[in-house]
């Protein structure tokens, strides 16, 4: 497998990438901007579009839409952005206008296909430099902002009393999603970028009693459901993000399977507990 | 070495409406006030003007150290927000919780200084023995002394806490009230400690801050709980009364003949 030139690519990319992707999931987990991150992609979606009516290379549309909206959602505030209302709104004119930007370009089906559901095994010796150090720079930005990132996603009311930049720390999150988000996009495609940015993160919540535990389950979790995924569509006729998603999905709930049986038999353990929490009254 | 905060004639006006008007009060070191007064009268919103989150409309906040120099106010507050939700399954242990209020901001390691400040931090709060539990399973009264000990890591030398019993059941809030006692004598650190209950400031403040609308009245418990003060600061007859040694303010007016103090939670 590893004699193809497009497979080693494809492991390359899909690595760096699941990586990042696996790092920032935990705090898009922890921020709850799981349906923020998929606007993005779709946003993403857009950009790609554009960039091929204008004869541009995808990544560079994908970039200017998806940072561009970070910018815009930053500016609003993440709030107005999450309502129900907004999400599917923002969502689909932004489908509509990347149909239109396919529509008026020359290419069709087959790009809308790639950018929709991802294409990893088309990816150049070129792009896979463009997403490395793109990964790199988004996990050094987030290594050092790490310590406050983490306040502020675990405990925002404790990171605001302790005089955090909390608005600054805000918009640079989401500059970075913005950023992962285009780079998900041309591995598992505009549709299924929670596969690399939300599931593998959400299972590692179940198995890890640490954040930095956490993180290295979940980009753990995201380069093991690559790996597999490339080797299972290389071997059948089955796309690589079918199986990516597919994998992701069943550590996803196996992961809550084992936390369910391991609450259930603590509490078998432990006296049957109170209604609400001891030393709390209603 | 400790801190003294002083604000003077402070006033705050939302929308035209006065919220706070012209309050003056200190806080001494090792000093521990409790602000007392009903619903919307304007403590948390004084607590904002503490925190620099609002600006006051007039007058002014300053922070002295013990030669009576101003200092900057974020290296001396620790602030405990009311209301504060966590989720059931954050991924951490009380200390890590604790951890993230270390004061430094980049560095993503911890030193045997900060693993101290930690140390100390549990010791103070009586939480030793819940630092390797996860945060989100501790019952209400533990995980009100771990957000605490979180305001404490960062050594502090004034602390504001905004309303720390509430939801605790009697016993939690007791115990609450007297670890928060014992760090503001051991430490020196000045206390101002939002609450409801006028009986459990009563046990513990040596001042009292009580605001009612637009108003307040601020002294040693003592000389504020008393008939004729309270009278004046709501403007229609009230009375303090003492039953089983509790402090009850009861509205004598013509139209409210209501406790305006119940089982010593101010309505």
């Amino acid at each position: 497998m590893f004699e193809y030139d497009f497979m080693r690519h494809a492991f390359a990319a899909g690595t760096i990438v699941a990586v990042m992707c696996g790092v920032i999931g935990v705090f898009v987990i922890a921020r709850n901007l799981s349906f923020i991150a998929h606007t993005f992609s779709h946003i993403g979606f857009s950009g790609a579009s554009f960039a091929v009516y204008m004869g541009w290379h995808p990544l560079a549309g994908l970039l200017l839409f998806t940072v561009s909206s970070a910018l815009a959602v930053g500016r609003m505030g993440i709030k107005v952005f999450r309502r129900d209302v907004s999400i599917s709104v923002v969502l689909s004119i932004f489908l509509g206008l990347g149909l239109l930007f396919l529509s008026l370009s020359s290419k069709q089906a087959s790009t809308m296909f790639s950018l929709l559901f991802g294409s990893v095994v088309g990816i150049s010796t070129k792009d896979v430099w463009e997403l490395t150090s793109l990964s790199l720079v988004v996990l050094l930005l987030l290594a050092a902002g790490y310590r406050m990132l983490k306040f502020d996603s675990f405990d925002p009311l404790g990171a605001q009393a302790a005089g955090l930049p909390i608005r600054f720390i805000s918009v640079g999150f989401l500059l970075l999603l913005s950023v992962a988000v285009a780079e998900a996009v041309q591995i598992v495609g505009a549709l299924l970028v929670f596969t690399l940015m939300t599931t593998p993160a959400a299972a590692a919540r179940y198995l890890t009693q640490s954040v930095a535990k956490m993180i290295l389950c979940s980009a753990g979790l995201a380069v093991l459901g690559v790996w597999l995924g490339l080797t299972l569509g290389y071997y059948t006729n089955a796309p690589v993000s079918f199986y990516i998603t597919a994998l992701e999905g069943i550590f996803y709930f196996a992961a809550l399977g084992w936390y369910s049986m391991r609450e259930k038999m603590q509490t078998n353990d432990a006296s049957p507990a109170p209604s609400t929490a001891p030393g709390t009254v209603e | 070495m400790g801190c003294e905060l002083a604000a003077r004639e402070v006033s705050v006006h939302i929308n035209g409406k006065p919220i706070l008007d012209h309050i003056s009060f200190s806080v001494k070191p090792g000093q521990f006030m409790g602000i007392i007064g009903p619903n919307g009268a304007g403590k948390t919103t004084l607590f904002r003007v503490l925190l620099g989150m609002l600006d006051p409309t007039r007058g002014s906040v300053s922070f002295l150290n013990d030669d009576q120099q101003p200092v900057k106010r974020s290296s001396v507050i620790g602030y405990v927000p009311q209301s504060r939700q966590i989720d059931p399954e954050i991924p951490m242990t009380a200390e890590d919780f604790i951890s993230l209020g270390l004061p430094h901001r980049y560095r993503f390691w911890s030193t045997s200084k900060d693993r101290q400040a930690i140390s100390e931090a549990l010791r103070l709060t009586d939480s030793f023995r819940l630092a390797n539990q996860p945060v989100g399973k501790l019952s209400g009264g533990e995980r009100q002394r771990i957000y605490l000990a979180q305001a404490l890591v960062r050594q502090p030398q004034i602390l504001l806490l905004d309303e720390p019993t509430s939801n605790l059941d009697p016993g939690a809030q007791e115990q609450m009230a007297s670890v928060v006692d014992r760090i503001c004598r051991e430490r020196n650190v000045s206390v101002l400690f939002i609450s409801h209950d006028i009986n459990l400031i009563a046990k513990y403040a040596d001042r009292i801050l009580y605001l009612t609308r637009g108003h307040y009245a601020e002294g040693p418990v003592e000389e504020v709980m008393r008939t004729e003060v309270l009278s004046r600061l709501y403007g229609s007859p009230v009375e303090v009364m003492k039953v089983d040694s509790k402090l009850r303010v009861i509205s004598t007016g013509k139209n409210a003949a209501v406790p305006i103090c119940y089982h010593g939670e101010a309505q």
